[in-house]
């Protein structure tokens, strides 16, 4: 039995040596950098449910696959799924940077949006170092993947004091129906008392069974602060990784809505390590997993400085056969006095069927501390629902007006209107159906 | 207009009517009253369509409809409406917006085109005038953090603008005080007409005074145990419901 896991493991990890050493290296020093990475990742292979970080989520299914890096398409995207109007767009198709659908109009002094793709091809040795540099003490497997593989992805990087209210709009499209893979990067350097939002929107084509293995990391120096939005809507039949790692300097601010309603298998992986005394993070979630999807969210907030503050509230919304996870740990360090953190994990299960994990984990090291969390699960309120039919709404519309008013707790905190209404309308897609819902 | 014959009706293994006969006519109002645990709760939400309870025996009709076969939505689209004893708290949903979807929903029932935004919110200005209601409760969520004497002056408004041909209190005069029970009252009074009839539970004689029925019944055990007009009520303020057992008994 354990021969055949251990022959099985094999085999991915060489399929992905295969496609590691089919691409062209230079032997400088991001080829040293990406080799140790795909080592680091080749000795361990895919986690297992036998890691405690990966009990609830089975990756069998993603190891089984065979993918090849993705092409850049030549293809016109399908823009349909794009939000209108929501700020400098930046456009990666198959995690490859398309100047020619991105925004063209010129970006105020302080601003910088660029492709990775250009960095790597210019000074190959200058990205590695930051890689290297910035490199969080224990990276996951599907950050060594990512270091192995990435090619593309987007920097932006805000000038100190400058206060940028536009949003950087962020679409990773993808297109055609290979099985492919991309491992998109992306680097946020918000510079001192600096402001900025940026809108992370990922967008599947058709059926194919495409792995994205996206790797956010964000530096939030003293004063800045930064909202940022993540909205997964890949294929019904594709794989996401997400890890996004925030690092939050003194008084910096960082708040993050968490979406995801696509794929097949998903999970985020998301830290925020409040560094700086005065540092706050806010987390919000919403996931939506039906059919047979798998959506799973793991946070992690470090109170390392005192005097820090960490808010989290995630919702999830079952239906079909779908399964949600929400994992929530929080750790405050020894010398952090002085901490408030509070998480809440609200879910809601629309059928028999559907399944969500809940589970809260604090560890804590100092003794001033204010820490509260909260997880339920339930089902619609047979009452509300009787109330709402006995006015004269139809079932479904009753239904889908309380899948609503559950979920509107989060939607209500998005500041940027266009997401929301997005959002708004994307959850009516989902549930309302016929109804006369506005 | 309803029109209820032996109605037996249980929930799990209790049975709670046990053959009840009630006839509703358009204009008139009728009170049931009854001791705790009578039954009076379970047949307003029974004929509100309210899941959960069996049907064993019997029969409801609503202007020559079968009731009892009706979905709850087109049971208040066909012009039933139920005051609830303890209206729900939902949050996240718009009072103003439940108001207007429920009201667009009859009418759509009916065959009439959508209330205009401009109407609609004279019809509902009106009506909170009525019910001494201040416009911010328009867009709170559904009964949210309302009080029980605001949720329960909450359910006369929709009644007033959702205008059903068969009204059904549920103890709307429960946790009121005095001034919020002539407020209610007259909410109600002012929905008397004709073509409309409405079905009040309670268990205290006090609301008939502000609210006098044609009509006045007994329910003890699952059963109208005795009928009378609204001295009725007055006789039980004064003597209980043993007396009407007794009779019953004896019969």
């Amino acid at each position: 039995m354990s021969a055949i896991a251990t022959k099985t493991a094999a085999t991915a990890q060489d399929r992905y040596r295969a496609a590691f050493e089919a691409r062209t290296q230079d032997g400088g020093p991001l080829t040293e950098l990406r080799r140790a990475a795909f080592d680091s990742f080749a000795a361990v292979g895919f986690p297992t449910q036998r890691d405690e970080d990966w009990k609830y989520t089975n990756l069998r299914r993603l190891e089984s696959r065979s993918f090849a890096p993705a092409e850049a398409a030549p293809v016109a995207a399908d823009e349909s799924g794009w939000i209108a109007g929501a700020g400098v767009r930046m456009v990666l198709v198959n995690g490859h940077a398309m100047p020619g659908l991105s925004s063209a109009s010129p970006l105020p002094p302080g601003v910088t949006v660029a492709a990775v793709g250009q960095w790597i091809a210019n000074d190959p040795a200058a990205i590695a170092a930051y890689i290297e540099q910035h490199a969080p003490a224990r990276p996951s497997v599907f950050e060594h993947l990512s270091t192995a593989f990435f090619e593309d992805g987007v920097i932006v990087d805000i000038a100190a004091d400058t206060v940028f209210d536009e949003p950087i709009y962020i679409v990773h499209q993808w297109a055609g129906s290979a099985a492919a893979m991309s491992h998109p990067r992306v680097i946020v350097r918000a510079g001192r008392n600096s402001r900025c939002t940026l809108i992370e929107h990922y967008l599947g084509s058709g059926d194919a069974e495409s792995l994205t293995n996206t790797v956010v990391s964000l530096h939030l120096d003293a004063g800045a602060q930064v909202a940022h939005y993540r909205l997964q809507q890949e294929s019904s039949r594709s794989f996401h990784v997400g890890t996004v790692r925030a690092r939050l300097e003194r008084d910096s601010r960082y708040t993050c809505h968490d979406i995801a309603f696509g794929a097949s298998l998903a999970r985020t992986g998301l830290t925020a390590k409040l560094e700086g005394p005065g540092a706050e993070a806010i987390l919000r979630g919403l996931f939506v997993p039906s059919g047979s999807q798998h959506l799973d969210t793991y946070t992690l907030v470090e109170h390392v400085a005192p005097r820090t503050v960490s808010s989290e509230e995630y919702r999830g919304i079952a239906d079909g056969r779908g399964r949600g996870v929400f994992r929530g740990k929080v750790i405050v360090s020894q010398d952090a006095q002085k901490i408030d953190s509070r998480q809440s994990s609200r879910n809601l299960l629309l059928s028999g069927t559907a399944e969500i994990d809940t589970r809260p984990e604090l560890e804590i090291y100092a003794d001033d501390v204010k820490c509260s969390h909260g997880a339920t699960t339930g089902q619609l309120d047979t009452t509300s629902l009787f109330y709402l039919r006995s006015r004269g709404l139809s079932e479904q519309e009753a239904r889908a007006l309380l899948i609503r008013a559950f979920a509107e707790s989060i939607l209500t905190t998005i500041e940027c209107t266009p997401v929301r209404n997005y959002l708004e309308q994307r959850l009516h897609e989902r549930f309302a159906g016929d109804g006369i819902l506005p | 207009m309803l029109k209820i014959e032996n109605l037996h009706v249980r929930a799990g293994e209790k049975a709670i009517l046990t053959g009840l006969n009630l006839e509703v006519n358009a204009g008139e109002v009728h009170a049931i009253m009854g001791p705790n645990g009578s039954g009076k709760s379970t047949l307003v939400q029974v004929l509100a369509g309210r899941e959960g309870y069996e049907v064993t025996q019997g029969t409801a009709t609503y202007n020559g409809k079968d009731l009892l076969t009706m979905a709850p939505e087109e049971r208040a689209r066909e012009g039933v409406f139920l005051a609830f004893q303890y209206p729900v708290e939902i949050p996240g949903v718009n009072n103003v917006y439940l108001l207007k979807a429920g009201l667009n929903a009859i009418r759509k029932h009916r065959g009439e085109p959508e209330v205009d935004a401009f109407e609609f919110l004279t019809l509902v200005r009106e009506k909170m005038k009525l019910m001494q209601m201040d416009e911010s409760f328009l867009n709170r969520g559904v009964n949210e953090g309302f009080s029980g004497g605001e949720k329960k002056r909450n359910e006369i408004l929709q009644m007033a603008v959702l205008e059903p041909a068969l009204a059904l209190l549920d103890e709307t005069d429960s946790g009121l005080d005095i001034d919020a029970l002539r407020v209610v009252a007259s909410g109600v009074n002012s929905l008397r007409r004709p073509d409309r009839a409405i079905l009040m539970v309670t268990h205290y004689q006090r609301l008939l005074d502000y609210i006098v029925p044609d009509r006045v019944h007994v329910l003890s055990g699952g059963r109208i145990l005795k009928s009378g007009d609204k001295s009725l009520a007055l006789e039980l303020e004064k003597r209980g419901y043993d007396w009407v057992k007794q009779e019953a008994a004896a019969a």
